[in-house]
């Protein structure tokens, strides 16, 4: 019933403990370097770097997706973690803010549609609570395609 | 007189136009999380018509009537995790760092009595000052929290570095609550130079940053991410929670200040977090324990 949960398990960029495992490292790696993004400081430079103003993005040639690479990038808690805000085919503990995406194949949506939400939400939605993956650098070109394919794919 | 500007019509409408943007002063181009309306001078009762779910946590007989949300997964989120605050009555290590706490104290006093005089600014006397933090002093012209406090006792009395957000610091912190555990949090926003802090701090929780692209209000205010499902968490209602800071993290077995807790919050916001006691952190504390302001100091504590 407590919930000695640590923080680091919910959002992606957290993995430190399972990085330093992998490479059998003795000390923790460096925290990420986050500075070439908007910072609160009132006298660090990333005080004052800018918000990247939306990007519509079209879909260049064919989409070139392996939906089941994307179904892991899209469950990794530090890669897409998509699964922190949307109910998606597989993973565990998914999140509740998004909506339910397990049929998302099943809407119509083209693959052009579904790459442009995903490289930026706010040229759908100014206000939303999504991350712009393709804006903001999250996922590479190839991953964000990867993710695409395992939404169109999930019926 | 530090009414918000009442919006008419009109306004509201253009507002909404460029919703979700703002300049800083500077001329830089940022986004911001709209913003939730908090009155100030309400204190913790704000909460009322905010997440509402004050009514569950507001003290031990709210708790006892709605102790069964604690079994509920969907549900727990709305005791605002104060149900943990009944486990003072057992002894966890948040009562041990006090006694610690306490005798780091005194051996500090024994080398220079004026450290104990300049914590309790003036007078030896303790009990009930750190409900009134965070303060504005005239004298450092800055804002002060208690850390900072300690922090600059030690090293203008004894010459000797104590920073925020070390563990010897989160000790004294908590020692120094402790003796004003069960009085009200007052903030005193009568003084201009805090009610300035405070509408800095308003500024920074809403507005957007790191990679992600989320602004604090981005999970903690009503239809944002609080009350939701975020994987293995909930994110809670921002009233109440400064109340119970430096508290015991029982997973990483450390005392962690609210100032470190905004740093962690902004790891996972993929931001670059800041070091306790930077001026933005010390802003977010005096808007965060405004939000705090009626609600009892509930040191020690353990989350
Ligand atoms: C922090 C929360 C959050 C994260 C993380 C997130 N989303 Fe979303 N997503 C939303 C919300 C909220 C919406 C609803 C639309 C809106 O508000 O913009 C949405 C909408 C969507 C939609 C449109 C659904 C529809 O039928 O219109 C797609 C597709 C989508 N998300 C895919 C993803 C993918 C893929 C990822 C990960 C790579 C992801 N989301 C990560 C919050 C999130
Ligand atoms: C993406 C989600 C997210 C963002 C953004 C976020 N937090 Fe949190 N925060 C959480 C979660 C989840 C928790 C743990 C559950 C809870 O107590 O609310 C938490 C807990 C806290 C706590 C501890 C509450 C307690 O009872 O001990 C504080 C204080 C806090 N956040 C402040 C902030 C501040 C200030 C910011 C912005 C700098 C921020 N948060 C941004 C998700 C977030």
């Amino acid at each position: 019933m407590k919930r000695f949960v640590l923080l680091a398990a919910v959002l992606p960029g957290l993995t430190f403990a399972g990085t330093a495992a992998a490479q059998g490292a003795a000390a923790p790696p460096a925290p990420p370097d986050y500075s070439a993004f908007p910072c609160l400081s009132y006298s660090l430079p990333c005080g004052k770097v800018a918000t990247r103003q939306p990007v519509q993005k079209a879909l260049e040639g064919p989409l070139n997706g392996n939906a089941a690479k994307g179904k892991q990038i899209a469950q990794a808690r530090d890669r897409g973690n998509c699964l922190a805000c949307h109910v998606m085919p597989g993973g565990s503990q998914p999140g509740s803010r998004g909506p339910d995406l397990s049929h998302f194949g099943s809407t119509g949506r083209s693959e052009a549609e579904a790459y442009a939400m995903v490289w930026d939400m706010r040229t759908v939605n100014p206000e939303t609570l999504m991350p712009p993956f393709g804006t903001n650098a999250i996922l590479s070109e190839q991953e964000l395609r990867d993710v695409v394919a395992f939404l169109l794919s999930s019926k | 007189m530090f009414e918000r500007k009442r919006i008419p019509l009109l306004s509201a409408l253009v507002l909404a136009l460029s919703a979700g943007c703002a300049v800083l002063g500077d001329g830089t181009h940022r986004e911001r999380y709209a913003d939730a309306q908090i009155d100030p001078f309400r204190g913790v009762e704000g909460d009322v018509g905010f997440s509402d779910t004050i009514q569950y946590w507001r003290d031990e007989a709210a708790l006892a009537r709605h102790a069964a949300l604690a079994d509920k997964p969907a549900e727990q989120w709305k005791l605002n995790w104060k149900h943990m605050d009944l486990d003072r009555m057992e002894l966890h290590p948040g009562h041990l760092a006090v006694d610690e706490g306490q005798a780091m104290v005194k051996k500090l006093a024994a080398r220079d009595s004026a450290f104990l005089a300049c914590l309790g600014e003036g007078s030896p006397e303790l009990k009930g000052k750190a409900a009134a933090y965070p303060k504005f002093d005239e004298a450092l012209d800055r804002i002060v929290t208690v850390e900072a406090r300690i922090e600059h006792c030690a090293k203008r009395v004894l010459k000797e570095e104590i920073r925020q957000g070390t563990p010897p610091n989160n000790k004294i912190s908590v020692y120094f609550k402790s003796l004003s555990a069960g009085t009200p949090i007052r903030v005193d926003l009568s003084d201009a130079n805090v009610m300035e802090a405070y509408r800095r701090g308003e500024e920074l929780f809403y507005r957007k940053t790191g990679q992600l692209n989320f602004a604090c209000a981005s999970c903690h205010v009503p239809g944002s991410i609080m009350g939701h499902k975020l994987r293995g968490e909930t994110p809670t209602t921002p009233f109440g929670d400064a109340a119970h800071y430096p508290t015991y993290r029982t997973p990483v077995g450390a005392l962690e200040s609210i100032q470190e807790r905004f740093a962690r919050c902004h790891g996972q916001m993929r931001t670059q977090a800041l070091k306790p006691g930077d001026p933005a952190y010390a802003d977010l504390e005096v808007f965060m324990t405004v939000l705090s302001n009626g609600y009892p100091v509930s040191v020690p504590s353990a989350r």
